[in-house]
């Protein structure tokens, strides 16, 4: 009986081993996540470097986010170097993990693109030791999303609402509730979009410059989570939790404004019955110095694994498209809503034109250049960590159980205890 | 009276747990035929949207390819992995030696490893093998199931073994005597058994994830997970998808419950 399965197991191993398929050459291998967002963007820039170099294959792997995570892990911690994308997409916020778990695993790009074309606070976080590792790709630069047509209502017109303070945003806010009956913004207690928004919009991150934890002592995040209180005290937010009871509420009209990246435009325009009513403006700022009326949230770039068969091929294709081509900016722009980060492309004319839906407004003429406004911060390696630290103390801070430092001082020991 | 108000506090009882498990099927359903704004607000009408989803998703992506690919694996994974560990389970509980039980619980203890620890190891096997990337790197680990040795084992034991003797007296060697007495008389083990292996092969996640690289050979799990993800997901493209994900699970389930039900209480009849 042992020997049959052995031989059941030999023959399935030799089944197995000649139905893979033999790797063609210069295929150029990509991981990323969003088949309407980065996969079909990567369609477009593929087809655009066939025309240059025609020998090239592309095989594009469209996959979850977390899933693409999880692969790179796995591959890169086993060692295994056939499997190798040649590029893969990494979430911004991650990307320090990624270069400092792993050295050695993906390429120096450092000479071979001009760095100074980027934005700059895109290029600053795939820095480590000097040398630049991605190629900077989709920005979450934030706007002031808000409906013309509540705040209006409510007596406010554009001019009243551009570079204000989170102050006078609340005030707005109470004014908005108090003659429209509705909600100024929808949001979610226990998420942290806002306060990495804000802590960006200051300049300053979870984290110093060495890398070490800077959350109790941290004057800004001390600002945001007071911030996060006055909101939710105010009576100006509708409280929702996740993404779908979030994107419901504005589409709904329940809410009149969303704070958030520059990504959302596409949700807000699902609601096709709302168009015209819609208008954008600069973020609120921090009463605290240095902060802007910007900022970003979220975001992703391109990575080109070292150890990949095609790498050079993979290098020279993101050249040729992602720092050279601008009417492929204008074209991604236009038909999938994604604002690049490659500067000489915003001169073009998709980034001129005026949306009807926003009332006529050239939406991504402001929205870029509140992007050259973004403050560089470096994110280190655990965002969501430190993330997840401090929304862990937010339910007693809202009751007012504990005080602010106290609850920032919590916060940095429980996460110091969790990425021990 | 007291019996007619505890009858009333058990039919609430059950009623409530009805509804909290059918709610999701519901809500899937309803979804499959909404659009994407309408499932995020929450609509719980029957919309007019199931063929415009089902033709995005038909449209969009290769769904015949991928559901081929889920089928070929959970059929190789039901077929070996009953193979296997039916013969496992009948081997230890028929063949005594000294080292049976300590191997036995050996193994039992296996189920304590979480997956996540092997996947890096078995991935580096798997590039050993050349396996990478393909439906066998999937099947292979899928086969040797622990929870289905022991299943059977706890099965066979039940089984008269005055028969296997009768059997050895007529001469019958063993392999005839485990697949023309013992097989043919277990058949509702072996369905509870399909049942079990099909679930976990037709939705396992994390191995297909980890060893499948190209598009080609992605299975429906792992399509739906991509779906679902996504700045704004299509979720009524995405309900269509669980949709279709759900059924070759309810039309194995169905055709195998009359077994499932018999296989779990024990099946030897004497």
């Amino acid at each position: 009986m042992k020997r049959s399965v052995i031989a059941i197991l030999s023959m399935l191993i030799l089944i197995g081993s000649s139905l893979m398929l033999f790797a063609e050459t210069k295929t150029i291998t990509i991981w990323a996540w969003d088949p309407n967002f980065n996969i079909a963007i990567m369609q477009e820039a593929a087809a655009r470097y066939q025309k240059i170099n025609p020998d090239v294959e592309f095989e594009i792997v469209s996959m979850a986010k977390a899933d693409v995570e999880q692969k790179l892990n796995t591959i890169l911690a086993s060692g295994v170097k056939t499997a190798l994308p040649e590029i893969v997409l990494i979430e911004d916020y991650n990307a320090q993990k990624y270069l400092q778990s792993y050295p050695g695993s993906f390429a120096d790009l450092t000479k071979q693109f001009s760095y100074s074309e980027f934005a700059p606070y895109k290029v600053k976080l795939m820095t480590l030791n000097n040398k630049v590792y991605g190629v900077p790709f989709d920005s979450g630069v934030t706007g002031w999303f808000y409906r013309r047509d509540y705040l209006e209502q409510a007596g406010f017109n554009s001019s009243d609402l551009e570079n204000i303070t989170w102050d006078r945003f609340i005030e707005i806010g109470k004014v908005v509730k108090a003659k429209t009956g509705k909600y100024m913004i929808a949001a979610d207690p226990y998420d942290g979009g806002l306060m990495r928004t804000l802590l960006q919009s200051a300049g300053t991150w979870y984290f110093d410059s060495n890398g070490k934890p800077y959350i109790a002592n941290n004057p800004v995040l001390k600002e945001a989570v007071k911030l996060y209180k006055e909101i939710r005290d105010s009576g100006i937010a509708k409280e929702v939790s996740g993404w779908n009871e979030w994107v419901g509420s504005f589409n709904n009209g329940d809410s009149a404004s969303v704070i958030t990246g520059v990504w959302i435009v596409g949700s807000i325009k699902a609601e096709k019955s709302q168009s015209g009513k819609w208008a954008v403006t600069s973020v609120p700022r921090m009463n605290i110095k240095g902060a802007v009326n910007a900022s970003n949230l979220g975001g992703s770039s391109w990575y080109v694994l070292q150890n990949s068969k095609n790498k050079d091929v993979a290098i020279d294709f993101l050249k040729k498209i992602y720092a050279r081509d601008s009417s492929f900016y204008q074209k991604i722009l236009v038909d999938r809503g994604a604002v690049g980060t490659w500067l000489p492309a915003q001169n073009g004319s998709a980034y001129k034109a005026k949306d009807p839906f926003f009332g006529n407004q050239s939406i991504y003429t402001l929205l870029s250049g509140w992007m050259k406004k973004i403050p560089s911060v470096d994110y280190g390696m655990f965002t969501y960590e430190a993330d997840a630290a401090i929304m862990a103390v937010m339910p007693d801070v809202y009751n007012g159980k504990i005080s602010i430092d106290e609850a920032l001082k919590r916060a940095e020991e429980q996460f110091i205890n969790s990425t021990k | 009276m007291s019996r007619k108000l505890r009858y009333a506090f058990i039919y609430i009882f059950l009623t409530i747990g009805a509804i909290v498990s059918v709610f999701p099927f519901f809500w899937m359903i309803v979804g499959s035929t909404n659009t994407s704004v309408d499932v995020i607000k929450g609509k719980l009408t029957f919309g007019s949207q199931l063929t415009t989803n089902f033709k995005n998703l038909w449209d969009n992506y290769n769904l015949g390819g991928i559901l081929l690919n889920s089928i070929k694996i959970s059929i190789f994974v039901v077929v070996f992995s009953l193979i296997v560990s039916s013969m496992a389970g009948y081997g230890f509980e028929l063949y005594s030696s000294k080292a049976r039980n300590r191997i036995y619980s050996m193994i039992l203890v296996t189920l304590m490893i979480p997956f996540a620890a092997l996947m890096v190891p078995l991935f580096r096997l798997m590039n050993f093998l050349n396996l990478i990337d393909s439906h066998w790197g999937v099947i292979l680990p899928m086969i040797p199931s622990v929870f289905l040795v022991f299943f059977f084992r706890q099965n066979f034991s039940q089984y008269p073994k005055e028969i296997i003797m009768a059997a050895r007296v007529d001469g019958a060697n063993e392999l005839r005597i485990f697949f023309s007495i013992v097989l043919p008389s277990m058949r509702s083990t072996y369905a509870a058994g399909a049942i079990y292996a099909f679930m976990t092969s037709w939705n396992a996640y994390l191995w297909p994830l980890v060893i499948i690289q190209g598009e080609r050979n992605k299975t429906i799990v792992l399509m739906i997970s991509n779906l679902a993800s996504g700045y704004t997901p299509d979720f009524g493209v995405v309900m269509m998808a669980v949709v279709i994900a759900t059924l070759p699970m309810l039309i194995v389930f169905f055709s195998l419950q009359r077994y499932f039900v018999q296989g779990v209480l024990g099946s030897v009849k004497q």
